[in-house]
């Protein structure tokens, strides 16, 4: 994926805080997907990035819920950041 | 005759399944393990209308994949299609998303129930939800509910009695349309695959999509009853290109689903506040742990406030009754040893159970109310960086710290966390944590031998347990925790609620209950052994038989620095860090009475002063070090067992802390030499 043609689209770990936007995809193996998937997020869910320090467990809002996802984890999910 | 009808409680973590599970079967419930697991197995009873039901809560999870042991419980316990009716749990606040538990059932041939709990939240939040027009849709019962609301209950009751006479099951056919879409779609092709083959009570569908979410065990029971060419056409399916995207695909699907009935039955205002200040702060990456360090410094002194009148009854309840019967014994001219018996193991092992049990009610309770009010989950969340360093989930320091107040509770706690190896390894950590009564003990120690040196003491304690920490880590992290298997924090953080106080003490009550009555067994049995060994018609000690293997014993224990007497009373610290002092007592200060486990005179006044003078520095060092990392107590080991579940997990962590103990003792009596 080039990023010239995509410019909106980071991993969640990248993104600020307290912006928002929609999930594009999700990279991992199934046991991952299937936790993140049962908690919520899924490629087109609507969400808002609560909290991203750099160092803490990213806090997404999505589904009216707050989910911590650890950093590394979230590196896996890829979003289109809203403009 | 009244029947027996069985009901299933599913749903989603924090959505209310054991509120409703306490508040329905009340006393009437029993509380083990799943057979082969070691996973909590709650069942109770209540009868209504001429029915008695058994009411199975089903462990918590957030769908039916299958991986965890949880999970694996919880699916085939439906797979076998044990239950009269499945009720279906979901958090009425958070609908879209906790409604994925329901559409991971689809396909599950099993008659069904739906309760959306906590309505009143959900109302409160301006939702607008159309009961009847779900269960219209679905084509199951209903019901619109407040688990924490006892007047609610009628209406619970109405409606299973509704659902277990007419059992439904849900509706699959507008999943089914979601998740194939056309009809080269791995879901179509694989359901056509699978075609006649009756596997279970789930429909094809179901399977497809378990097939595609890559769940063993549905793979494994597919390809042991499928014909071999069928099962390939199922694996080139599979390691396609969306084969491979299934589990994605097929979660898309079942939201779409969920959000497309929910569209045209419930109507909602976006929320105003999800994140308010409280969460800014408590989630902060400095100010979240010192906030997270308050608060448990405030549960732990209300664990000590919450056992004080248990301890009182304890304490208070021995000299009293141990009177009362030497008195009896006396008037009757009951023989010394039937007196002694009475006192030193009955009557005093009885009372330090209350004493002890007490404490683990306490810690269990408040810790609980943390965890319903939604803190725990901040406080996981403040913890994760520095706990995953060990391969540990952030839940894990909630047991953790809670170690500080009382080890046997808060082994009780690891339960919350998700893998049998994050909990075997978060209970090895916890067993080098000292309770409040070993740091008493080692404090004591520390000041009486090493005057102003103990602060050093008590730092360079710390520092042992951080290393031991890491030593553990090596021995017990990577083999229970394999790198490829730690996966980082994936968790809900829960609205806050107002706890139920009263059904949370009736609860723990409960289950400390049950912990009191196997522990009061276990002491009296203990007492009973050292009793017997400790006996001496004449009071002296040197007519024991303890004294004699001890006597035998000692050129070993010599080699790690304790002689006879400091060998026994580090042996009486695995029973209590009391009694540890208590047959001190006895054994240096010649008090004349028989030593026992249950002495609750734990330091006679003068003790200090005699060990000083009667005990080396060497033998100090070696005693203190001994103390510091011995095995907790007997309670603790019989929690620990509750949690392992086999004798060889429980003698391989008690081996552990021996050998770490005894060498620290050799290390530090070796040292001692040299330097005094």
């Amino acid at each position: 994926m080039q990023q010239e043609n995509f410019p909106n689209i980071i991993s969640l770990d990248e993104m600020r805080e307290n912006t928002g936007g929609n999930i594009e995809k999700i990279e991992g193996d199934s046991r991952f997907i299937s936790r993140i998937v049962s908690i919520g997020l899924t490629p087109g869910s609507t969400f808002s990035l609560l909290k991203n320090d750099g160092r803490s467990p990213l806090l997404v809002f999505c589904r009216d819920t707050v989910i911590a996802v650890n950093r590394k984890e979230s590196s896996q999910i890829l979003a289109k950041v809203n403009a | 005759m009244t029947t027996t009808k069985t009901i299933a409680l599913l749903g989603q973590p924090n959505s209310g399944k054991s509120t409703l599970f306490n508040n329905l079967t009340g006393l009437h419930q029993h509380v083990g393990n799943w057979p082969g697991k070691t996973v909590e197995r709650a069942e109770g009873f209540f009868d209504y209308n001429d029915v008695q039901y058994k009411v199975v809560d089903l462990p918590g999870s957030y769908g039916l994949s299958a991986n965890s042991e949880e999970e694996v419980v919880t699916r085939n316990f439906i797979w076998d299609g044990k239950a009269d009716l499945i009720c279906i749990l979901v958090d009425a606040s958070q609908l879209e998303r906790s409604l994925y538990m329901l559409a991971d059932f689809v396909g599950i041939k099993a008659p069904v129930m739906l309760v959306l709990n906590m309505m009143d939240v959900a109302e409160a939040a301006g939702k607008k939800i159309d009961v009847k027009a779900i269960e219209k849709k679905l084509g199951v019962p209903v019901l619109g509910f407040s688990a924490a609301d006892t007047k609610r209950y009628p209406d619970f009751l109405k409606k299973l009695d509704e659902a277990i006479s007419h059992p439904s099951y849900i509706d699959s056919a507008g999943l089914r349309e979601e998740m194939i879409g056309g009809n080269d779609s791995p879901v179509y092709v694989i359901e056509k695959i699978l075609d006649d083959t009756q596997l279970g009570n789930v429909e094809n569908i179901w399977l497809a999509v378990k097939l595609l979410e890559n769940d063993k065990l549905v793979q494994k029971v597919v390809n042991d009853s499928l014909p071999f060419a069928r099962r390939n056409a199922v694996k080139c399916i599979l390691s396609s290109a969306e084969g491979r995207e299934g589990g994605i695909a097929t979660g898309e699907a079942k939201y779409r689903w969920i959000s497309k009935i929910l569209k045209e039955t419930c109507s909602e205002k976006t929320p105003d506040k999800v994140f308010g200040k409280w969460d800014r702060i408590a989630t902060h990456r400095i100010k979240g742990k010192i906030f997270s360090f308050v608060i448990m410094v405030v549960a732990l002194l209300a664990c000590m406030i919450l056992a004080f009148p248990g301890m009182g009854i304890g304490f208070g309840l021995q000299p009293v009754l141990q009177s009362l019967v030497e008195k009896v014994g006396e008037a009757l001219g009951l023989w010394t040893v039937v007196v002694s018996f009475i006192n030193n193991v009955l009557v005093g092992g009885t009372c330090i159970t209350i004493c002890m049990t007490s404490f683990i009610f306490s810690i269990i309770f408040v810790f609980r109310i943390l965890e319903e009010i939604g803190y725990m989950a901040r406080f996981s969340y403040a913890f994760d960086n520095w706990l995953s360093r060990l391969g540990l989930h952030g839940k894990a320091i909630m047991p953790l710290f809670s170690g500080i107040g009382c080890t046997a509770g808060a082994v009780c706690g690891t339960r919350v966390l998700d893998t049998r190896g994050q909990r075997l390894f978060a209970l090895v950590l916890l067993w080098a944590i000292p309770c409040g009564s070993k740091v008493a003990v080692v404090l004591f120690l520390a000041s009486t031998f090493f005057g102003s040196a103990a602060p050093f003491f008590a730092i360079g304690y710390v520092a042992l347990i951080f290393l031991s920490f890491w030593l553990s880590s090596l021995l017990f992290g990577k083999k229970l925790i394999p790198e490829n298997e730690r996966v980082g924090m994936i968790m809900e953080l829960p609205p806050y609620h107002k706890p139920h106080w009263k059904m949370i003490a009736a609860m723990v009550g409960r289950s400390t209950w049950g912990i009191f009555k196997k522990a009061l067994k276990m002491i009296l049995i203990v007492a009973a052994i050292f009793w017997a060994l400790s006996y001496a018609s004449d009071g002296n000690v040197e007519n024991t038989i303890l004294y004699k293997i001890g006597n035998a014993i000692e050129p070993v224990t010599m080699f790690f620095g304790m002689r006879w007497e400091l060998f026994v009373s580090y042996l009486g610290g695995m029973f209590s860090k009391e009694a540890s002092l208590g047959i001190m007592s006895t054994l240096f200060n010649h008090t004349g009475e028989a030593f026992s486990l249950v002495t609750r005179v734990a330091a006679s006044e003068n003790l200090g002063e005699v060990l000083a003078k009667t005990i080396s520095k060497p033998e100090a060092l070696a005693f203190l070090f001994a103390s510091m990392f011995n095995v907790p107590c007997v309670l603790a080991m019989g929690t620990t067992y509750r949690e392992v579940g086999t004798i060889k997990w429980l003698a391989t962590i008690m081996g552990y802390y021996i050998a770490l103990s005894l060498g620290l003792a050799f290390i530090g009596y070796h040292i001692g030499l040299l330097i005094f």
